[in-house]
């Protein structure tokens, strides 16, 4: 907000080194942050998605000013906002419980921020009009929050913290309190308020989907630390470790016996002998004929004759899925695997029993470091 | 409800004592009234209706001294009372937990657990004291007592209040640019409203009601209502004091029920 120093070597609109924040002291102290290195792009869409406890609310907190590091560097447009309180941050949030003002009306709730802020009161009044208009809510100006609708809170609530115009719009799990199909109405509204302001959404979730729909990129966090950092499609196709990988979408974890190594890529011995080529992590050299884990995710293998495939594996049962159907199969050396099939019309699910040959997308086996 | 389901209305004697319990609290008051419109000097035998009782009431010099002064210090200590308990519901709920916290709630809470006699001996003796040293005997030491004697009443409902406000508003208005002081006067003083004026309302009964506290700390010159209706009992009782009972009475309960009213509709 204010001209403070401007650092020369920004890399972002919010840059995070080395920040730690322990609660409590002596035995009762609680790592809940653990040296988070994190660098967010103006205007991008990113999202902290992680199980509960992991942090996620934490680390947002410390970005909003309600939290102080324990240690480390937090700069907002290049400008050191160690010590400064939630008020002296270009930030706003929308809370999870939406913590509207409940004495106040709707454009006096959107309005807030401005006033604080000092601004003449025609310009409040047209900004809170702007942004009535922008979230679609300009009938209802003069209600109180007590009179609205779960999502017409939380349009409200969007409302009020983008009225002050901040760089940042940081959002804790905005949408966890709604039903299913405004759930999804709501995701797209986010996506299109965030492209038409251009500000930069810091979102909190622990839905990966919604996590993977919504984000530019994506921080998988776990207790305390970020795991992986990236675009959606590289956290879901080359997830760096088993967390990332069982956390976002269903995967099979395959316990496979190396054959070759070569460059980063290493050839694994499959169930029935076959050979198939698994990409290796970073500066990983698995020794020959040691077991290591690889992944493939359910849609990357298809059905083919029993002995054309790479492997065989016979049908234990079926479930159904609309879209798709889910086979629940045993591999020849008895290591289970599922397997996901688009439906198309008249096809029938296979008998529990049948055996089938699988055949595997080329790239889609992944070593993982365990 | 199912047929042998258990309800205490099946008590044997329920009714009764109900009916009794309900008698004995409020029948006694019904006379009062009654006899307060009585034509006659008596309590006891009804001579027809009037209202010379009221007259006499209105006329008397001394009880509309008196009644002023009860409401001037029932307001003034009300008032007192309810900034100093805003503050310490504020201090015991937004200030983050502190050693000893529970050492202050029962010390906020004094007059409710001392028992009343004891604090009026003890004020007794030390306004003297402080009396002897200065030589002021003014309304002062009545204002002090009242307001101490008038904090938890004030500061239960206040505290009541506050404890249902989100802090999350408060985090929120900060996160819109608030200050501190900004979020206070914007945000949870506002909506500490209700809780304010309920404590405001109960002290004001409290200390319109209180006879020990008073008795003990007066100077000559300074009774109130109650004390003064005290000193009258002592002499002859005409219906005059049911009237001015009844006035009392009416105007008590006229706060208890804007008392229940505000508590009630402070959702929003
Ligand atoms: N003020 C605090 N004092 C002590 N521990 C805290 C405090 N705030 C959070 N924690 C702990 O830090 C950890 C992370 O909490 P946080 O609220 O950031 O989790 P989260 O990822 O947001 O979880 P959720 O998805 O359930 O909201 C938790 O184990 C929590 O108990
Ligand atoms: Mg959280």
């Amino acid at each position: 907000m204010d001209a403070r120093v401007q650092d020369t070597t920004v890399k972002g609109e919010i840059d995070i080194t080395g920040v730690n924040k322990v609660f409590g002291q002596g035995a009762a102290a609680f790592h809940a942050l653990t040296d988070i290195d994190l660098s967010i792009a103006t205007g991008e869409f990113f999202t902290l998605l992680g199980p509960s406890g992991c942090g996620k609310t934490t680390l947002l907190r410390v970005i909003a000013g309600f939290e102080q590091p324990s240690s480390g560097s937090l700069r907002i447009n290049g400008a050191e906002v160690a010590g400064l309180g939630p008020n002296r941050r270009p930030v706003n949030t929308v809370f999870q419980s939406y913590a509207l003002f409940p004495h106040m009306t709707v454009a006096q709730n959107i309005g807030f921020g401005l006033k604080m802020l000092g601004k003449p009161r025609r310009e409040i009044e047209a900004t809170a009009a702007e942004m009535l208009r922008l979230v679609r809510m300009e009938a209802l100006a003069e209600r109180r929050p007590a009179e609205l609708s779960g999502g017409q809170q939380q349009r409200v609530a969007l409302a009020r913290a983008l009225a002050p115009r901040p760089r940042v719009l940081l959002l804790d799990e905005p949408l966890s309190a709604l039903d299913l199909k405004l759930r999804k109405e709501m995701q797209s509204e986010l996506k299109r308020l965030q492209t038409e302001t251009g500000i930069t959404f810091v979102f909190v979730t622990h839905d990966q989907e919604e996590a993977l729909t919504m984000s530019d990129r994506v921080a998988v966090m776990s207790a305390g630390r970020i795991l992986q950092m990236g675009r959606p499609t590289e956290i879901y196709n080359a997830p760096v470790n088993r967390f990332v990988a069982d956390f976002i979408g269903e995967t099979n974890f395959l316990v496979l016996p190396v054959a070759q190594t070569e460059g980063d890529a290493a050839h694994l011995t499959l169930p029935g002998g076959k050979r198939a080529q698994a990409l290796l992590p970073d500066g990983m050299l698995p020794v020959t004929g040691a077991d290591v884990t690889a992944v493939i995710r359910p849609e990357q293998a298809t059905i083919v004759e029993p002995d054309a495939g790479d492997m065989t594996a016979t049908v234990d049962s079926a479930v159904f899925f609309g879209t798709d159907t889910h086979l629940h199969l045993t591999l020849s050396d008895g290591q289970p695997f599922v397997l996901r099939r688009q439906n198309r019309p008249g096809q029938q699910p296979p008998e529990p029993g049948t055996a089938l040959g699988l055949s595997l997308a080329p790239g889609a086996l992944r070593v993982l470091e365990d | 409800m199912a047929e042998k389901g258990y309800s205490v209305r099946r008590l044997p004697g329920f009714g009764l004592i109900a009916v009794l319990t309900f008698t004995m609290l409020y029948l006694p008051i019904v006379i009062l009234v009654f006899f307060s419109f009585n034509a006659g000097p008596s309590q006891a035998v009804w001579d027809g209706f009037s209202l010379q009782w009221y007259e006499a009431a209105f006329q008397n010099r001394q009880v509309r001294e008196v009644s002023i002064r009860s409401l001037w210090l029932a307001a003034t200590a009300a008032s007192f009372a309810t900034v100093l308990a805003t503050l310490a519901a504020l201090g015991t709920t937004r200030g983050g937990r502190f050693p000893g916290q529970t050492m202050i709630y029962a010390l906020i809470n004094q007059p409710l657990m001392v028992p009343e006699i004891v604090t009026g001996i003890a004020l007794l003796i030390f306004v003297a004291a402080i009396k002897v040293q200065t030589g002021y005997t003014g309304m002062g030491y009545l204002v002090a007592a009242h307001t101490a004697f008038c904090i938890p009443f004030a500061y239960l409902p206040i505290r009541a209040r506050l404890e249902t406000l989100d802090p999350a508003l408060e985090a929120a208005a900060a996160d819109l640019y608030a200050s501190p002081v900004q979020a206070f006067f914007s945000i949870t003083l506002p909506l500490l409203v209700p809780g304010i004026v309920a404590g405001f309302m109960l002290g004001f009964v409290i200390s319109l009601d209180t006879v020990v506290i008073t008795e003990f700390v007066k100077s000559a010159g300074q009774d109130t209502l109650p004390t003064y209706m005290l000193g009258q009992l002592r002499r002859t009782v005409t219906p005059e004091m049911n009237a001015i009972a009844t006035l009392f009475l009416a105007l008590s309960l006229i706060i208890v029920t804007a008392f229940f009213l505000i508590t009630r509709t402070r959702g929003r």
